[in-house]
C-alpha cells in the first residue's frame, strides 16, 4: 500500500483545491470572470493568456504553495507542455506528491 | 523634513551601459535632487563612481539580461539580474521608482512580476511622450508593451493615458483619439471598429479616430492604440525624423552658398533640436503597474538617464499611481 502523500503542513493534496487555486489566480491575472475558466480551458486558445501571464501564474502558484510545501517550484522546461488548466493542475499535484486527476 | 526620493536604476541595461548610465546617475543626484540606487555588477560600477560621492549607493546584482534575451523567462530564471533587483528595491520600499534602459520586455516583466498590476488592469501599456514641434507634446499609449490586445484593454489604456496626460502634459481635460487608418468612425480593422464605441462610452475627452499624420502635432493630446501598431507608429516617426534631419544636413552642405546659409540656419536648428530629441523626452511610464517604472530609450546617454530620473521623480511626487488607481476604480 503506497504511503499517503501530504503537504508539509500535514494537509493531503487535494486536486480540486489546486484546480480552484489555479482558476482564482488566472481570473485575477487575466481580469476575467472565474466562472469562464474550466478544467478544459486552454491557456492560449481559450483564455488568450500570453507567456507573461503564464509566468505570473507560475510565480503566484510558487509563492502560495511554497508557503505550504517548502521548496515547491515549477520547472521552466515543463511549462511548454502545460496547455490546459487540467494539465497544470495534474502537474502541480504531482510536484506536491499527490494523486493526479 | 521630507524623505528624499530614491530612484533605482538598472545600471547594466542599455546600449551605453554601464558608463553612460552611471554618468547620468551621478548628474541626476545634483540636477534632479534625488538619491540613486545603482543595481548591477559592483566590480563594473564601483570604479565609475568617484570616492566620496554622496547620494549614490550600489546594490550588487550578478546577472545581466541582454537586449535579445526572451523577456519573461529571463526575468524568471535570472533571479539576480540587475533589472530584477531594481524592481525588487521598489517593491521592498528601498526605492520610490525604477528606471531601466535595457531590454524593454524584460524591464516590463520584472516590474510586472515584482510590483503587480493595478486591480482592474489586465495588461500594462507604455505611455511615451512623442517628440513634437507643437505647443504641447502628445502621449502615445501603448508604444509596445502589449502587442496582442483585446478591445477592453485599449479602453483601459485610454483611461490611464488620459489621467497621466493631466500630470505629465499639464493638460486639465486632455483629448483622446484612437489611432486608425482614417478619421471616420467606421474606419479601421475589426479591433478598431470594436473599440471605437467602447471608447465613446467609457472615456471622457474621446474625440474619435486620428491618423498617423497626427503624431507629433500635439493634437490630440493622447493617441491610444494597441502595442503593435503603437510601436510601429513611434518607430516610423523616429525614422522619418532622422531621414528629414539627414536631408537637411546634406542640403546645407551641398554647395558653397548652402554652407554660407548653414552658418545662419544651423545654430537656429540646433537650438530647437531638443523638441525632437528622444534624450529630452525623458522616458516612458509603464501604465497599469502598482509602482513607478520608467522605460528609457535603449540608446540613452547620460542626458537621457537624467531626464528619465526626472520623470520618475515627478511621477512619485504627483502620486501618479494613486491617481491611476482612482481612475480605474471610477473614483476619478
Amino acid at each position: 500500500m503506497p504511503a499517503e502523500t501530504h503537504m508539509s503542513n500535514g494537509d493531503p493534496v487535494d486536486p480540486a483545491e489546486i484546480e480552484q487555486l489555479i482558476r482564482e489566480r488566472l481570473a485575477e491575472i487575466l481580469e476575467i470572470d472565474e466562472a469562464g475558466i474550466t478544467a478544459q480551458s486552454r491557456f492560449a486558445e481559450d483564455l488568450e493568456a500570453d507567456s507573461l501571464a503564464l509566468i505570473e501564474l507560475v510565480e503566484s502558484l510558487e509563492e502560495e504553495l511554497g508557503e505550504r510545501t517548502v521548496g515547491f517550484a515549477i520547472d521552466d522546461d515543463d511549462l511548454a507542455d502545460l496547455r490546459t488548466v487540467a494539465e497544470a493542475r495534474d502537474y502541480v499535484v504531482s510536484r506536491l506528491g499527490g494523486p493526479t486527476g | 523634513m521630507t524623505e528624499p526620493i530614491t530612484i533605482a536604476i538598472d545600471a547594466m541595461g542599455g546600449d551605453k551601459a554601464p558608463e553612460a548610465i552611471v554618468e547620468g546617475a551621478l548628474r541626476a543626484v545634483t540636477e534632479a535632487g534625488v538619491q540613486i540606487l545603482l543595481c548591477g555588477q559592483e566590480d563594473a560600477l564601483a570604479p565609475l563612481v568617484p570616492a566620496g560621492t554622496e547620494g549614490i549607493a550600489i546594490q550588487h546584482a550578478s546577472q545581466v539580461i541582454a537586449m535579445d534575451d526572451e523577456p519573461a523567462t529571463s526575468v524568471r530564471t535570472m533571479k539576480d539580474a540587475s533589472v530584477t533587483r531594481a524592481a525588487e528595491a521598489v517593491r521592498d520600499g528601498r526605492a520610490h521608482a525604477m528606471v531601466g534602459a535595457g531590454n524593454t520586455g524584460a524591464t516590463m516583466a520584472a516590474a510586472l512580476l515584482r510590483f503587480g498590476r493595478i486591480k482592474g488592469i489586465a495588461r500594462p501599456a507604455i505611455a511615451v511622450v512623442v517628440p513634437a514641434v507643437a505647443p504641447s507634446p502628445q502621449l502615445l499609449v501603448d508604444a509596445g508593451a502589449t502587442v496582442d490586445c483585446q478591445p477592453e484593454w485599449i479602453v483601459q489604456f485610454a483611461r490611464m493615458g488620459r489621467e497621466y496626460a493631466r500630470t505629465r502634459l499639464g493638460v486639465e481635460e486632455p483629448s483622446v483619439a484612437l489611432l486608425s487608418n482614417g478619421e471616420e468612425p467606421g474606419k479601421g480593422d475589426d479591433l478598431r471598429k470594436t473599440v471605437y464605441p467602447l471608447l465613446e462610452e467609457a472615456v471622457p475627452g474621446f474625440i474619435g479616430n486620428c491618423e498617423g499624420r497626427d503624431l507629433m502635432t500635439g493634437h490630440p493630446n493622447v493617441v491610444v492604440t494597441d502595442g503593435f501598431t503603437g510601436n510601429i507608429a513611434l518607430k516610423t516617426a523616429e525614422g522619418a525624423t532622422r531621414a528629414i534631419a539627414k536631408l537637411v544636413f546634406e542640403v546645407l552642405d551641398s554647395t558653397p552658398e548652402a554652407r554660407e546659409a548653414a552658418k545662419v540656419v544651423m545654430p537656429l536648428l540646433l537650438e530647437r533640436a531638443h523638441y525632437i530629441d528622444p534624450e529630452h523626452t525623458g522616458g516612458a511610464l509603464l501604465l497599469g503597474l502598482d509602482g513607478v517604472c520608467i522605460i528609457s530609450h535603449g540608446s540613452s546617454g547620460a542626458t537621457g538617464i537624467v531626464n528619465a530620473v526626472r520623470v520618475a521623480k515627478e511621477a512619485v511626487e504627483t502620486q501618479v499611481i494613486a491617481r491611476l488607481k482612482e481612475t480605474v476604480s471610477g473614483a476619478r
